[in-house]
């Protein structure tokens, strides 16, 4: 806020102009930022001090324990487990999905027969509830009458059994929560096909660039900006995503599908933990942060602006 | 004469409209509870002589578990004209815990709530549930005629805190086409040593069907475990809270539900056991009686059902979930809640309610009235319940004391089943996790028992 000095005061003019807008610039942000204070900063201060203290939502005293919930939080070897589950969902699941639904995008941008219906087919599940999804998938996934084990029996393959099983409990989510979130990665690339200038690909055709080529160093270019905002919007909901663990495998079988937003949920709601849950949502805050400000310094250097 | 807007004006009605979205933001969570908000402050009467009372009542039940509640609801709300029950569902019983859990911190709490075997005593630690034997006398209600095994679990220090309702135990489920088929005998197996030896005539070698099916984490194995423990002659904790999850018997338990799926592999771990059974995947399993009823209905084949098997000893834990009164609620509304319960846990309509779920009928008078006998004589397998239930005896406190305790066994059985883990590993690990948890509980129980 201006603030008046000696030096301010032998421009009158210039001073109370700048108040002025200060005071606009108050009166404009005044309100989002009174409620993001109340909705956002205050629940984020609060937790970090959560996270220091022994409360189980019902007693009503609150011992503050320091940095004890982080210590027994970190010397967890579940804790660590959970991290490195955390990163292979959000590694395979935003890997993929910027992959396939380039390829998606890519097939659905030429002139095909029922092209729009094929590209409603592709987007819809991206409206239908998650939670929804998960139960019709544990439905496909079920090893002895489900779509999947009919489809492995064309090719006398053995369905595993998806959701009981702790090696394929999280391929299965991986693989429902690509097929539902692919839509709007397709969507969002297909928007960026046609914002590549078309003589771009009529003068790399009279240079003789064959369709990889031009793929190669025109394509993949000007979708760069496009496949940068995928891939952080993609990380971010990833990280943060919940309904189709929940439905589907309940974080289990024996906590293999446990991500850090579940084992949060678990901690808070289930063990009614509330200072350990407070580290973990500590830790996923900051990972969000550290993830956004990488991706911002890093990332953004090497996008090709179209 | 017209006049535009200025940019002021403008502004100042963003501001207006900017604080009122905040107020509505603000009001919202507290919005629903408003009245119960208001309620707790109010005086003691809060209705007009004359008028109803009207309470609100939070369940856990759905499908046809759900409309059998809903229709005692009913059915009491006709019966009389002094109080209104207003029936919510608010999902499994640990939702409902976790909202109740929510709504004390909001103040928008229910007055009559369905509480689990694990969850009423953390309520009742910290107060959030009334002493009952006042209430009871006000409306005549004889505790002298419940099942003393049910009702017991709910007394501490002499004072009722939560009443019996959807009271059971489990059972071993089996299907008796698949039986007739492998040519057993038409009855439950009386020791697991005798089911291994009746395993190979029910497994299909092709994988489409095993013996028998264990519930996961979420769906109680911890409370099935719990009878299998006792039948190896261990335990989960003794009742001073010491954890017993090391003990060597306890430990051969695991190893035997282990060998089940991972050596023997004639048992399999279902995320949803009641569809393989019907379904046919599985040929046996323990479940609860108040599943009877449903599995009955939508069964395309005989369903039988028997005592669990025994190993060393028979042992068989109750479970299930009773009725509790809140604490916060005005004396009018607490007296009203407790009218429920009355009815709810009545001669005859423990008796309905027995007959349309397959829960335990919680009055001992129950099973003489002519509607019980006449129903036990034409569907025996709700008698088995019954018959099995003096055999039986309270949990754990490690599974229904410690908070959490349930999920915590389960998750560990859920790694020796499915991970394929060391039982001793995964039970130190577990007892380490329980002693822990057991801490704080026995801190509250000293503040409150003395």
């Amino acid at each position: 806020m201006a603030t008046y000095t000696p030096h301010q005061d032998y421009h009158p003019k210039t001073s109370r102009r700048e108040h002025r807008e200060w005071l606009l610039f108050v009166l404009f942000i005044g309100p989002n930022l009174f409620l993001f204070s109340v909705f956002t900063y205050w629940p984020l201060l609060y937790n970090a001090y959560l996270s220091m203290v022994r409360w189980d939502f019902l007693r009503p005293a609150m011992p503050f324990v320091g940095l004890q919930n982080y210590i027994s939080a970190f010397s967890d070897p579940q804790f660590w487990n959970i991290i490195w589950q955390t990163a292979t969902f959000t590694v395979w699941s935003v890997g993929l999905t910027l992959i396939i639904g380039l390829m998606l995008a890519l097939l659905l941008n030429q002139p095909l027969q029922f092209r729009n219906t094929a590209r409603a087919v592709v987007f819809a599940p991206v409206v239908i509830s998650g939670a929804v999804v998960a139960v019709v998938w544990s439905y496909i996934f079920d090893p002895r009458y489900g779509l999947i084990d009919q489809l492995l029996g064309f090719f006398g393959l053995d369905s595993p059994n998806w959701l009981i099983d702790s090696f394929w409990a999280m391929p299965a989510v991986i693989i429902v929560y690509v097929w539902k979130n692919i839509g709007y990665a397709v969507v969002i690339y297909l928007a960026g096909l046609q914002n590549i200038p078309r003589e771009l690909y009529d003068a790399a055709r009279v240079d003789g660039a064959g369709a990889w080529d031009r793929f190669w160093h025109v394509t993949l270019p000007g979708l760069s900006p496009v496949a940068f905002f995928l891939s952080v919007t993609s990380i971010l909901t990833c990280f943060q995503s919940f309904d189709i663990i929940r439905v589907l495998t309940n974080g289990g079988p024996a906590s293999a599908t446990t991500t850090l937003v579940f084992h949060l949920y678990e901690l808070g709601f289930v063990s009614y933990d509330a200072g350990k849950a407070g580290v973990v949502a500590i830790v996923l805050f900051l990972i969000m942060l550290a993830l956004t400000m990488i991706q911002i310094r890093y990332v953004e250097r090497q996008v090709t602006y179209g | 004469m017209k006049r535009t807007l200025t940019r002021r004006e403008m502004l100042r009605l963003m501001m207006a409209g900017g604080g009122a979205a905040l107020l509505a933001a603000c009001g919202s969570p507290a919005g629903q509870g408003s009245q119960e908000t208001q309620a707790t402050t109010a005086p003691a009467v809060v209705s007009q002589p004359g008028s109803k009372v009207k309470i609100t009542y939070w369940g856990s039940f759905s499908g046809n578990l759900g409309e059998a509640e809903q229709a005692m609801v009913k059915s009491f709300n006709e019966s009389q004209n002094e109080v209104e029950v207003e029936y919510q569902f608010q999902g499994s019983y640990e939702e409902t815990a976790q909202k109740f859990t929510a709504a004390l911190q909001a103040n928008t709490t229910p007055d009559v709530i369905l509480l689990s075997d694990v969850w009423w005593f953390g309520f009742y630690l910290a107060g959030a549930i009334s002493a009952l034997d006042d209430l009871a006398k006000q409306v005549n209600l004889d505790f002298a005629d419940y099942e003393p095994v049910l009702l017991n679990e709910g007394v501490r220090k002499g004072v009722h805190y939560w009443i019996p309702f959807a009271r059971s135990t489990p059972l071993f489920y089996y299907n008796k086409d698949i039986w007739a088929e492998a040519g057993l005998p038409d009855r439950a197996p009386e020791t697991w040593a005798e089911f291994s030896e009746w395993v190979p005539k029910l497994v299909k070698s092709d994988g489409s069907r095993a013996a028998f099916g264990h519930p996961n984490g979420a769906s109680y194995i911890a409370w099935l475990f719990q009878g299998v423990v006792w039948q190896f002659g261990g335990q989960y904790s003794l009742p001073d809270f010491t954890m017993t999850m090391t003990d060597p018997n306890t430990l051969r338990a695991a190893q035997f539900y282990q060998d089940t799926v991972v050596k023997d592999k004639w048992a399999v771990m279902s995320n949803n056991l009641n569809q393989d059974f019907l379904g046919g995947a599985i040929a046996s399993m323990m479940a609860s009686t108040g599943a009877l009823a449903g599995i009955q209905s939508s069964a395309t084949f005989p369903v039988g059902v028997g005592f669990l098997p025994r190993e060393t000893n028979f042992g068989c834990p109750t479970g299930g979930a009773g009725l509790a009164v809140v604490s916060r609620s005005p004396a009018e509304k607490q007296l009203a809640a407790m009218k429920y319960i009355a009815f709810a846990t009545s001669t005859v309509n423990a008796g309905v309610w027995a007959r349309s779920t397959g829960y335990m009928p919680v009055r001992i008078s129950t099973k003489q009235t002519p509607e019980m006998v006449e129903f036990f004589n034409q569907n025996p397998n709700f008698k088995t319940a019954v018959d099995q239930l003096p055999q039986t005896r309270a949990q754990d406190a490690a599974r229904v004391f410690v908070r959490n305790g349930d999920q915590i066994i389960g998750k560990g059985l859920e790694r020796i089943i499915v991970n394929g883990e060391a039982p001793s590993a995964v039970f130190a690990a577990v007892n380490d996790e329980l002693a822990q948890g057991a801490q704080p509980i026995l801190e509250d129980l000293k503040a409150r028992e003395g």
